[in-house]
């Protein structure tokens, strides 16, 4: 009993003391691991060549390495105490807001005497009418313009639920090369201003020679600026009723007609008439 | 007595009004969109809007104080705003204190295109050192980061300062005529400010 007792102290000593004795001890125990497992193996009567175990052990130690590897690289794990690195999860279901539930939210709170919940309600109704009038201008965009292909991952309806400068719907076309024809249909007072200063202030004059960079077009009958840009390309600004404008953006277009033709295929009378524009 | 009586039936009969215009909107709302007409329904909303910050604005008029100093308030010139279009989208609040040749002016608006640059100014001290103006300079009232502003009019010969106070989405500014600094930090403490941010929101 003393001698285990002492056994023991010695042991818990050495580990202790000397952390390359723990090497040695790990070696011991899968040595007498090893022993065990051949002598149940040979009592079970399963044979295996040396160039097995050689293999298995090689296995064994290659997956070792790569957990290795794997928590020193961060891998998922927090090993160094800092902050763990997102690698999954399934990110936000894109929802509308439910307009007819908001609106009867709307009028409880109204009626309660809650006005900040009664707005809060309404404006989720109202970008859910947003969000839908947007989705259905995108259907009715045509497939393909000038050639190019729509680029679905790039269609995007955005609203603020404001009303006021909410909504803006944004459409790609594209050959995957160099050539692209963008469409965006915003409902945004600022545009509006901004575009109106090409129509109304003398100081945005057109001239007849020299370097031209914009000039007035129109566009199934709506008065149109067209400009060019040597990096961008063309861009054609459609105001449309009174706070609407589309804007239509060709990148390695030949020439402006071929950018007038491209922005003809879209159905603009339908969009007015879908945004409540006159 | 006879005042507040007409005030308050005055009062009665606006918000009256505006639930009935909100009940009519909401009907309208509800028709357009059932009908599949997204952008009437669009615009019933917006005039839903309009009347809430309407409601919203005649209660922050009830919560305001009656008298600032010896100021007492104008009922003809409090004005309440519900705009769903324009710059200044949302609501916008203005009560007046006393008569010429000193004023006080109240004024509520959310949204103010304002907020941003006062934003700038309050919290971030670089810039606001950057734009420093003799001027100016940051008060607290209530708790709430202001800018103060003084204007020596050189005519008269008379100060007046403004004072504005952001809280979220809403911009509080409070112009005194003839005045110092410190009747109108206390004029602003009078302000319920907190259940102004709450309900304006």
């Amino acid at each position: 009993m003393k001698a285990l007792f002492g056994i023991a102290v010695w042991t818990t000593t050495i580990f202790v003391t000397f952390p390359a004795s723990a090497q040695f001890l790990n070696k011991l125990k899968q040595k007498a691991e090893k022993t065990a497992d051949q002598k149940v193996d040979k009592q079970l009567g399963i044979n295996q060549t040396p160039n097995q175990n050689q293999n298995q052990n090689q296995n064994q130690n290659q997956n070792q390495n790569q957990n290795q590897n794997q928590n020193n690289n961060g891998g998922g794990n927090n090993t160094g105490g800092g902050l763990n690195q997102n690698q999954g999860g399934g990110g936000l279901i894109a929802t509308p807001p439910d307009v007819k539930s908001n609106l009867t939210d709307g009028e409880t709170a109204f009626k309660g005497g809650k006005y900040g919940d009664a707005r809060y309600s309404i404006q989720q109704a109202m970008l859910g009418v947003e969000l839908e009038i947007g989705n259905k201008i995108l259907k009715s965009l045509p497939e393909t313009i000038s050639g190019l292909n729509k680029d679905a991952t790039a269609d995007q309806v955005t609203s603020t639920g404001s009303g006021w400068a909410g909504l803006t719907i944004a459409r790609k076309y594209t050959d995957t090369k160099e050539k692209e024809f963008r469409t965006t249909i915003a409902n945004n007072s600022v545009w509006m201003s901004a575009i109106n200063m090409y129509f109304t202030s003398g100081g945005y004059a057109q001239q007849t020679n020299g370097q031209q960079n914009w000039k007035q077009v129109k566009v199934k009958g709506n008065r149109s600026i067209i400009e060019f840009d040597q990096s961008s390309g063309y861009k054609l600004s459609v105001p449309i009723g009174q706070s609407s404008l589309i804007v239509f953006e060709g990148v390695n277009f030949a020439n402006e007609n071929d950018m007038i033709a491209a922005a003809n295929t879209v159905d603009i009378e339908g969009i007015k008439k879908m945004l409540g524009e006159q | 007595m006879k005042t507040i009586f007409s005030f308050l039936f005055c009062v009665f009969l606006i918000v009256n009004a505006s639930a009935q215009d909100f009940d009519k909107n909401m009907a309208s709302a509800r028709a357009a969109y059932a009908a599949g007409n997204l952008s009437d329904a669009r615009f019933a909303m917006e005039q839903l809007l309009s009347d809430l910050d309407a409601a919203i604005g005649k209660e922050i008029l009830k919560m305001l104080p009656a008298q600032m100093g010896s100021l007492k308030f104008d009922v003809k010139s409090d004005n309440v705003t519900g705009s769903s279009a324009g710059v200044t989208a949302g609501l916008y609040v203005q009560r007046t204190y006393g008569a010429d040749p000193k004023r006080a002016i109240l004024e509520i608006i959310n949204n103010s295109p304002l907020m941003n640059s006062l934003g700038a100014i309050l919290n971030t001290p670089m810039m606001g050192s950057m734009m420093r103006d003799e001027n100016q300079k940051m008060v607290k009232v209530q708790g709430y980061k202001s800018l103060l502003t003084k204007h020596l009019d050189s005519d008269t010969g008379k100060t007046s300062y403004d004072i504005q106070i952001p809280m979220n989405n809403t911009l509080v500014t409070l112009k005194v005529d003839d005045t110092s600094e410190a009747e109108i930090t206390a004029f602003a403490n009078t302000i319920p400010l907190p259940k102004i941010a709450q309900i304006a929101q």
